[in-house]
């Protein structure tokens, strides 16, 4: 069977975690369409949803989390929130890989990497072993390391870059075509960082595969993803076309974000921070628009309304202010 | 002034596996702080530069050189002695989810060091609840709620604020923040960078900022010094915005290369420099320590170490036999 690059539909995702105060909710009526063959980024800050929702494409989210409403359907195994037990342990390696958060930890620090590989192929019935070996070498050498002597290492013996890539060899060694890389950087260096971004994208249009990159870092969206999508307080507020959203941001946040990363050049001062901080499960308003605590932009309308994402063209942003704007110029 | 003259560190590893092994953290490193000054120490993980910023702040001991606080060389003192002077400098760690004790409320956190320090000037308990309030108030915090909260009830940066607020209960002369921001959140990085560029200015606190992220070091303000370290050695020293701009080592150009492009509002600088191995690969100790990654050596560089040197036409210190001016930053359309 020839894997070609799946798409992905998320279709009105909304995944709730039980809490004392009930059961509230992390992502909140999510779309999101991930084109075959495309990179894309979401961007959010801490307690945004990012992860929730990067877990809910492998439909792995943990109790007291629950997926309450919505689809994700990926091509070639249908909807993903109605897979349970052993079709859904095959599916995750088999047709999506993950790259966890921290790769550095998510391996077994009594196991060789070589040991974990081998266990990995036998839980999906790989037949041929030695295959499965020389492949993971073939994929760690195609990353700059010498697979044999990785193989062999345990992961204490292992720099933060060269886990991470073990990471990535892991989930891509089963031939999974749908990759989710959840903050592949954070923790490295700028140097080991532009490297694995590298990594990143050869190994995506080399293998042809579909890659959700999740960050809370624009920079590393803007390196590698072609559509960007903006998540906060479980909500996606903007997506399009990464250098487009860059260049003209339209949501309040997107702009704020941007205009608060240091830069290199320039007037430092024209950088700013954000007003207020960012809310959590507890304190993401019940009504109106999540980001209206911290919007210059806010209107009366804010309070009550929630805003709905409008597609104009390729992007969509969800926000009353400029949506009375693009109306007033139409 | 807080100098350095050629601090060594080597870290023996006794393993019974591989025997003994030997990590030449600092090389003999020279540095110097002028009393309100400012720098900051950039470079790969495993350059050294935490490692000097703990010898600093009197956590680690050194092995060869001098570290001069206001004069007092601290080599000659014992223990005992050294800590009044060690108190002036005070140290910001990266991760405020783990520098606060979680079972204390940010009263009992601040309460301590105060404490302690109205018994060394003789003050009495009242100025303790008084000074807990002024140093919240510093960074930015409402005493009124934040006093009684625990850490877990703070976000991220909320809780850096506390642990600088912490610094500043011993009246320090310097923080030394280990890549204070890294884990905040990124629409609050920029808050807790100005709060350190403001206790600069207002209080006249050195900052000595260790960090991988260049673009954050410009935020200690333009007078400040930039030390590039390459495993253990400076390779670069300079005014901050000069290093930037005009970068002359290699190593330099490459850590500027390798901050993301934000494609679609900058253009890629036109001669990016790559290493061409990775630090793990290049562990040799002959000529120059980055002449293995270095895609512009020459045989003089296989042969020889270069040492921190000033040459005609450069304004600023570098380590490198044939330094070369390179266009390796990103422009803002704007400016193009």
């Amino acid at each position: 069977m020839v894997q070609q690059a799946p798409g992905v539909r998320i279709d009105g995702l909304t995944v709730v975690y039980k809490t004392p105060a009930g059961e509230l909710p992390a992502v909140r009526g999510i779309d999101l369409t991930l084109e075959p063959g495309s990179i894309t980024g979401i961007v959010g800050e801490s307690g945004s949803g990012k992860s929730t929702l990067a877990l809910s494409l492998l439909n792995a989210v943990q109790p007291p989390g629950r997926i309450a409403a919505g689809r994700v359907e990926i091509d070639g195994l249908g909807d993903v929130v109605g897979l349970a037990g052993e079709q859904l342990r095959k599916a995750r390696g088999r047709h999506i890989g993950y790259v966890f958060q921290a790769a550095q930890n998510s391996l077994n620090p009594l196991k060789t990497v070589g040991k974990q590989l081998l266990d990995l192929g036998r839980s999906h019935g790989v037949e041929d072993l030695r295959g499965l070996v020389r492949e993971a070498k073939d994929l760690l050498g195609r990353m700059g390391l010498d697979g044999a002597r990785v193989l062999d290492s345990h992961q204490h013996e292992l720099s933060g870059g060269m886990r991470q890539r073990v990471g990535i060899m892991l989930a891509l060694v089963l031939n999974a075509h749908l990759v989710v890389l959840d903050e592949p950087t954070t923790a490295l260096d700028m140097i080991t960082q532009a490297n694995i971004l590298k990594i990143v994208r050869e190994v995506h249009a080399e293998r042809g595969l579909t890659t959700l990159v999740i960050t809370h870092d624009i920079g590393v969206v803007a390196e590698v993803a072609d559509r960007l999508a903006v998540m906060y307080g479980g909500r996606l507020v903007e997506q399009g076309p990464t250098r487009e959203v860059l260049g003209a941001p339209r949501h309040p946040y997107t702009k704020g974000l941007i205009r608060a990363i240091p830069r290199l050049v320039g007037d430092i001062d024209e950088a700013q921070a954000l007003p207020g901080r960012p809310p959590t499960l507890a304190t993401v308003p019940k009504e109106g628009c999540v980001f209206r605590e911290r919007c210059a932009l806010r209107m009366d309308v804010c309070d009550t309304v929630d805003p709905q994402a409008v597609a104009d063209g390729p992007r969509t942003v969800a926000c009353h202010a400029v949506t009375v704007t693009v109306k007033e110029h139409a | 002034m807080i100098t350095g003259t050629g601090v060594v560190k080597t870290f023996k590893q006794r393993g019974k596996l591989l025997g003994a092994r030997e990590v030449r953290a600092l090389r003999g490193v020279d540095f110097a702080i002028p009393k309100g000054g400012a720098a900051s120490f950039i470079g790969e993980s495993g350059c050294g530069k935490t490692t000097l910023g703990r010898i600093i702040a009197g956590l680690e001991s050194y092995d060869e050189g001098e570290i001069a606080i206001d004069g007092v060389s601290m080599s000659a003192l014992k223990p005992k002695q050294r800590q009044p002077h060690f108190r002036k400098i005070q140290m910001i760690h990266q991760d405020p989810y783990s520098a606060l004790n979680p079972t204390r409320t940010i009263h009992q956190t601040l309460h301590a060091p105060l404490s302690l320090r109205a018994r060394q000037t003789g003050r009495p308990k009242s100025w303790i609840e008084e000074r807990a309030a002024e140093v919240l108030t510093l960074v930015g915090l409402d005493p009124g709620t934040v006093l009684s909260r625990y850490p877990h009830q703070l976000s991220g940066g909320m809780r850096q604020r506390v642990v600088i607020a912490r610094a500043l209960t011993v009246d320090p002369e310097m923080l030394v923040a280990d890549e204070a921001v890294s884990m905040i959140d990124v629409s609050l990085r920029l808050g807790i960078l100005a709060l350190l560029k403001d206790l600069r200015e207002r209080l006249g606190v050195r900052v000595l900022f260790i960090t991988h992220d260049v673009a954050t070091a410009r935020y200690i303000g333009d007078d400040g010094e930039l030390y590039v370290i390459y495993r253990g050695q400076v390779v670069e020293r300079g005014p901050v915005d000069t290093i930037i701009a005009d970068p002359v080592h290699p190593y330099t150009q490459s850590l500027l290369s390798a901050i993301p492009v934000l494609h679609g509002l900058e253009l890629p600088g036109e001669q990016p420099v790559v290493p061409l191995e990775s630090l793990d690969d290049s562990r040799s100790e002959d000529g120059c320590l980055f002449a293995p990654r270095c895609p512009f050596r020459q045989e003089r560089c296989t042969d020889e170490r270069p040492l921190l040197q000033v040459t005609e036409g450069v304004p600023q210190e570098h380590a490198c036999f044939y330094p070369e001016r390179r266009s390796v930053i990103a422009r803002p359309m704007s400016e193009v």
